[in-house]
């Protein structure tokens, strides 16, 4: 069986646990990321007929009183840095975020994740914008917790650039 | 040199015998300058232009090299472990036969020893089971079992374990990726590929909240009686979920298999990148951390509690046994009694030891002491209070009518106590049809009497019945006490009448002696006539007395031909004839 640890990133909720709960396989509440820092799931993704379990480590999402706690990237095999589509800073702390997890475990495949697309009324972040950051080469894919969009397209995305690289 | 030589050689004889000496004093001085002999020197350079080591240099080393470095440590044999497997594989895929016959004298006594040990410890398992089976803590833990929806045998390996490695984790080091997992039998777990990485998140939270040295870890997390060692390599850490307290000989059992793990699987841990299958060479080094141990329950001597309790056992058991046979006994006394007719119990108790039962009781009931006796109940034990009372049952009213009324055995009386009559029936004589006619009223309970059915008797009936008899003769066979065919009927008839006659007699209270007398006729022999016509009477008199017939009523006779003088129907002349005497009756 072939095994990654993916970390994900981003900024007070963005929505990130709420994202994946729903398609993955968890055995330990919410507590443990305002407790330990980091709540852990898995992922089993069938690529090409081949099983891949994705070890999800969901770190608590940085705000003015806690930093993500770097150590837990170590080992990484990809991550996926979740912004709110609803809250532009959210966007450019995950810039700030990027280059700190660079910094920290190097280059490394990842997805960048624009969660809440359902709230459309309420999107924060411009179209331009979007498709500078697709034409530098970043992977991006709008998700919504709410309906379950996109979800599984993003590990799929994660898995494919990991295998593939 | 060599060419100076060749040169002198094909010149001068006397120059070369020159030479040849100066070679040898040039050798001599070689010697006395170096202390080496020539042929060792030579030797030597010949050692220094073959650079390539001999294999006949290592045979001879190898050995000793082998056994110096087994004594200093154990990396040689691991670093042989791959080649003799690599060989093992080798021989196998070329013929399996050669080492499955060298080995198969160990394989046998190994398996044997593997049932006998698995065996052992099943046998340990039922033990605990059975031991704390039926004592008090026992309770406790069934409790226990019940509530937390374990099995019992589960509960009290768990309650006498000393300790018991339950899971083993092989994690890496950097992705915290579980590379192996172990479980003993019958633990619960959860997924071990969270519990691997949730372990390392703790391990990086401690490191990052205490800024503890780099190359420090956390080796130990105790929870109650659960505790988590982590022993750590270069690129794996090993996990070892212990229940209970395991002794510190047990790190270097987890030390060792970390240490094997990383030397043979060196190149796998050092490029790990997520493939996990190969790690399943690991899996023997973590059984090997696998380990449990158990409470030996000491060997109590329980002989006296044993004795004591059987005592009690035995002394509860008789006292036990004699109460409720003793109840059983009362219960059927009560039941009996209640069941006699002329007897109401209105209270029946057994207590600290006596029978109490008070009722009513008609004084012609049976005797209650007699029901007592017949359930073998001490009368001692037993405080009864009767209040007399006149039952109206039918055969009460019979009795106390029998007890009045006296009368004659030809007489029977009923009682129906719907109606409340008294019924006489049979036959009386006038005097005491007369005398009941007037006395029934005093009988308690009685309201009407009913004669319709008794016949009245008088002497001159009872003379009549005599004379009938008198007249009776029965028929015999020629020189026979068998009767005549015709005659074998009249028997019964005769019996029935000679009743009839005595219960007539006996209702006058007259005693009546019936004469049978056996006749012959008048052939044969005079003596041997008497004898045969006694021969007949006595044959009647047996079928009488087999009739019910008092034989103190019969009296038999033989008079031979005497009374046949003039009958001359020989026929006729063999016979019995009766002669019945009645008292104060001619």
């Amino acid at each position: 069986m072939l095994q990654k640890k993916v970390c994900m990133v981003g900024s007070f909720a963005t929505g990130k646990t709420s994202l994946i709960a729903r398609f993955v396989h968890s055995i330990f509440s919410e507590k443990y990321q305002t407790t330990v820092g980091v709540k852990i799931d898995k992922k089993t993704v069938n690529y090409n007929d081949k099983e891949l379990n994705l070890i999800l480590w969901d770190l608590y999402g940085e705000d003015e009183f806690q930093k993500v706690r770097m150590s837990y990237l170590r080992g990484s095999s990809a991550y996926l840095l979740v912004v709110d589509g609803t809250r532009r800073s959210t966007l450019e702390k995950a810039f700030n975020l990027q280059v700190k997890v660079e910094e920290t475990i190097g280059k490394v495949p990842f997805v960048l994740v624009m969660n809440k697309s359902d709230l459309s009324d309420e999107w924060e972040i411009d179209i331009d914008e979007i498709n500078d950051l697709t034409q530098r080469g970043w992977n991006i894919v709008k998700t919504s917790a709410k309906t379950g969009r996109g979800v599984e397209e993003v590990f799929q995305t994660i898995t494919k650039k990991m295998l593939e690289e | 040199m060599n060419e100076h030589l060749t040169n002198g050689s094909s010149q001068l004889p006397n120059s070369h015998e020159n030479y040849q000496k100066s070679v040898s004093e040039l050798e001599e001085l070689r010697s006395l300058l170096l202390g080496i002999e020539t042929s060792k020197l030579n030797h030597i350079y010949e050692r220094i232009d073959e650079i390539e080591v001999k294999p006949e240099d290592i045979s001879k080393a190898l050995p000793q090299a082998v056994i110096l470095r087994t004594m200093q440590d154990k990396q040689l044999s691991e670093a042989f472990v791959p080649t003799i497997e690599q060989a093992i594989e080798s021989s196998i895929r070329k013929d399996f036969n050669v080492l499955s016959n060298t080995i198969f004298p160990i394989i046998a006594p190994a398996t044997r020893r593997a049932i006998s040990s698995a065996l052992g410890e099943m046998i340990q398992s039922l033990n605990q089971t059975l031991e704390h089976s039926l004592s008090p803590q026992s309770f406790k833990w069934r409790l226990e079992a019940r509530q937390t929806g374990k099995s019992f045998a589960e509960i009290v390996l768990l309650r006498t374990l000393i300790y018991r490695v339950e899971q083993v984790f092989l994690i890496h080091k950097e992705t915290g990726l579980l590379l192996q997992h172990i479980v003993a039998p019958q633990v619960a777990m959860q997924d071990p590929d969270l519990v691997s990485a949730m372990l390392t998140a703790i391990q990086d939270f401690v490191k990052d909240s205490f800024h503890v040295q780099k190359d420090e870890m956390l080796r130990t997390l105790q929870f109650g009686e659960l505790t988590i060692w982590i022993e750590e390599g270069p690129f794996a850490v090993l996990a070892g979920i212990i229940r209970g307290n395991a002794p510190q000989e047990l790190r270097l059992s987890f030390k060792n298999s970390v240490e094997k793990i990383h030397l043979r699987l060196d190149r796998q841990l050092n490029s790990f990148t997520g493939e996990t299958e190969v790690f399943s060479e690991a899996v023997p080094y973590l059984e090997d951390c696998l380990e449990a141990r158990y409470q030996i329950p000491a060997q109590k001597n329980y002989s006296y509690a044993y004795a004591l309790a059987g005592l009690i056992t035995l002394v509860v058991g008789a006292w036990g046994f004699f109460t409720i046979r003793d109840q059983y006994r009362w219960d059927a006394v009560v039941e009996n009694l209640s069941a006699q007719p002329g007897i109401a119990i209105t209270k029946a108790e057994h207590r600290n030891g006596r029978y109490i039962i008070n009722g009513m009781r008609d004084p012609l009931a049976v005797d209650p002491n007699k029901i007592l006796r017949k359930y073998h109940i001490n009368g001692k034990f037993v405080n009864s209070k009767w209040i007399p009372f006149v039952s109206l049952e039918p055969e009460f009213v019979v009795k106390r009518a029998q007890q009045l009324l006296k009368p004659p055995k030809s007489v029977s009386l009923s009682f129906d106590n719907e109606t409340g009559t008294l019924t006489a029936t049979g036959s009386a004589p006038k005097k005491w049809i007369l005398e009941t006619q007037r006395t029934w009223r005093f009988i308690p309970g009685v309201i009407q009497y009913q004669e319709n059915n008794l016949v009245d008797l008088s002497l001159e009936k009872l003379n009549t019945y005599r004379k009938q008899l008198e007249e009776r003769v029965l028929l015999f066979e020629n020189g026979s006490t068998d009767l005549l065919p015709s005659e074998t009927s009249e028997l019964p008839k005769l019996a029935t009448e000679v009743k009839k006659l005595l219960e007539v007699a006996d209702s006058f209270g007259k005693d009546v002696k019936i004469q049978i007398i056996g006749h012959t006729s008048i052939t044969g022999g005079e003596e041997q006539n008497k004898q045969l016509s006694q021969q007949r009477a006595s044959k009647v008199q047996d079928f009488l007395v087999s009739q019910g017939i008092n034989k103190a009523n019969l009296k038999i006779i033989g008079v031979g031909s005497t009374e046949s003088k003039n009958k001359q129907d020989m026929t006729r002349a063999r016979r019995i004839s009766l002669k019945i005497f009645i008292e104060n009756l001619k």
